[in-house]
């Protein structure tokens, strides 16, 4: 496994949410905007007071691809990865990894569960609900 | 005509004077800065000018050769002015404008721009990020922590994600997609130095490739090259008197799309609408800069690290409507005889992966009337520029 840097400063706070078992993303306090991926400035009204937010967990498959030929060793075709766009925040588009090469269809409900990487660091990943 | 922009005071006021490249091959044998040299050598050649006359050089931020190392083993000791740009592919077309502003400005007079690099033998560039496990990836702005830890490693699963989601939304196929590796490939069965030049291939060939990443399959993706390429750009005015026909840059734009993520390549999927292009509102400058629009363009050199970005190009800089790449490719436009021929070299598909360098050189051999496959009365080239996150482009013009 590659581990995430789960100390950045400005997205750190998602995998603190992870480790704790609960999905959150960055939102701008001043004018609400989702802010995915993470940043402490707002674009959209040049705001630079944000906090995270709980995501309910549930989103729908924008797009997937199987990996049939590995291209690093510690991941091993073949694997599919998921893209999938939450349902309550649809700024914020978020990836997940499915063993194999499951049935998948455009649009269908996806559901957040939670994997533990490493002592500490936990992965939200997705699988069809 | 589409209105002049008159902010843009560089139209047709600096030219490419000399190209040189190396052969391009699955091994070089030799160190990235030795085939920089080699192609810079030529490219002077070609200009009839001497090392002497270098007084800018500008790059690929990708690229291990410095402009300080290469003018150091060229000989160049008059360097004046250098600059890096990227990202990536993005390069080359932004280089030409680097070089632009620099001769216009009174920087530089003569300025090489180049592209070098063992792309199979040393650092293959499909290979994404190989850092061993257990590291921590990511921060620092990069946000490949959302992604590599993942297993979303290379460019061509980042493509994949985006070719499916061009065909969920418009119904592309993967005919569609084989239409541009057959259009590159056959091209390139045309010109001698390809690396797929003696290899022809047929839809059946194309299907029957094996999946890499789906929907991609092995002919959707370029070819990891070593080989490098170099140009040199000086004011209209000089090149006229130098002996080969000078190819005028007509307008350079670059372009972000409107709803431009921070990072590199990755979060390009968090876009809302994610096959939808920076090169798009490059496209709106260069026309506005060129004065021209797409249907009075010639031929283009569409970046094609994939065979889906040459679709998305297509749509981008407005040859066809959003979700019509598809379908404008299986009709024959984009082939030698069509009304746009595109990658008339073979492209990074079938010539070569410079990373969008050995496009440049292409575009001025064929308004040269010097290609290999020459397009007959070619005289406005478009050259683009790897489409994440950011798009470039050039409009070349026969003087």
């Amino acid at each position: 496994m590659l581990i995430p840097n789960t100390t950045d400063r400005d997205t750190g706070g998602f995998f603190a949410a992870a480790a704790e078992g609960r999905l959150v993303y960055r939102a701008c306090d001043d004018c609400g905007a989702a802010l995915h991926p993470p940043t402490a400035c707002c674009p959209h009204c040049g705001g630079e007071n944000t906090s995270w937010h709980d995501a309910q967990g549930t989103g729908t498959l924008h797009s997937w691809t199987t990996i049939h030929q590995s291209v690093h060793p510690e991941y091993t075709a073949p694997y599919t990865l998921v893209l999938v766009t939450l349902d309550d925040t649809p700024e914020v588009r978020l990836m997940g990894r499915i063993d194999g090469e499951p049935e998948l269809e455009p649009g269908m409900t996806m559901q957040v569960w939670f994997e533990t990487v490493a002592d500490g660091v936990v992965l939200p990943q997705w699988r069809p609900a | 005509m589409i209105d002049d922009d008159i902010a843009f005071a560089g139209r047709d006021r600096c030219a490419v004077a000399g190209i040189g490249q190396t052969e391009f091959s699955r091994d070089s044998g030799r160190s990235v800065l030795s085939l920089a040299v080699e192609a810079s050598r030529k490219a002077l050649a070609d200009a009839g000018l001497d090392v002497s006359d270098v007084d800018g050089i500008v790059r690929c931020e990708q690229d291990t050769v410095t402009p300080y190392s290469l003018a150091a083993a060229l000989g160049a000791s008059n360097l004046a002015y250098w600059a890096d740009t990227g990202p990536g592919g993005v390069a080359p077309c932004m280089m030409m404008g680097l070089a632009m502003g620099a001769v216009l400005s009174g920087q530089a007079k003569t300025v090489l721009a180049f592209r070098s690099l063992n792309g199979r033998s040393e650092a293959r560039l499909g290979s994404g990020d190989q850092r061993t496990a257990g590291q921590r990836v990511g921060g620092f702005g990069t946000y490949d922590e959302f992604y590599l830890p993942y297993g979303l490693i290379s460019a061509g699963q980042t493509f994949a994600l985006m070719a499916r989601r061009h065909m969920i939304e418009y119904g592309t196929t993967a005919e569609h997609m084989g239409a541009v590796a057959l259009a590159c490939r056959a091209a390139a069965n045309r010109t001698p130095h390809a690396q797929m030049g003696s290899r022809a291939m047929t839809m059946d060939d194309y299907l029957a490739s094996r999946m890499i990443s789906s929907p991609l399959r092995l002919f959707d993706y370029c070819l990891e090259s070593d080989g490098a390429c170099a140009v040199v750009i000086t004011s209209a005015e000089r090149a006229r008197d130098l002996p080969r026909h000078p190819v005028l840059i007509r307008a350079v734009a670059g372009g972000a799309p409107p709803d431009l993520r921070p990072g590199m390549m990755f979060p390009v999927t968090t876009r809302e609408d994610m096959t939808d292009l920076g090169g798009r509102r490059a496209a709106d400058a260069l026309w506005r800069r060129a004065g021209v629009g797409p249907s009075e363009v010639d031929i283009a050199q569409l970046y094609d690290c994939f065979t889906v970005s040459v679709i998305l190009q297509l749509e981008a800089f407005g040859f066809c409507g959003r979700g019509e790449g598809g379908p404008f490719v299986a009709s024959g436009a984009i082939r030698h005889d069509g009304s746009l021929p595109i990658n008339t070299g073979g492209g990074h598909l079938s010539e070569g992966y410079v990373h969008g360098m050995n496009h440049i050189v292409q575009a001025v051999r064929q308004l040269r009337g010097e290609a290999d496959m020459q397009i007959p009365d070619a005289e406005l080239c478009l050259c683009t520029g790897g489409p994440l996150p950011v798009g470039s482009s050039v409009l070349f013009r026969r003087a």
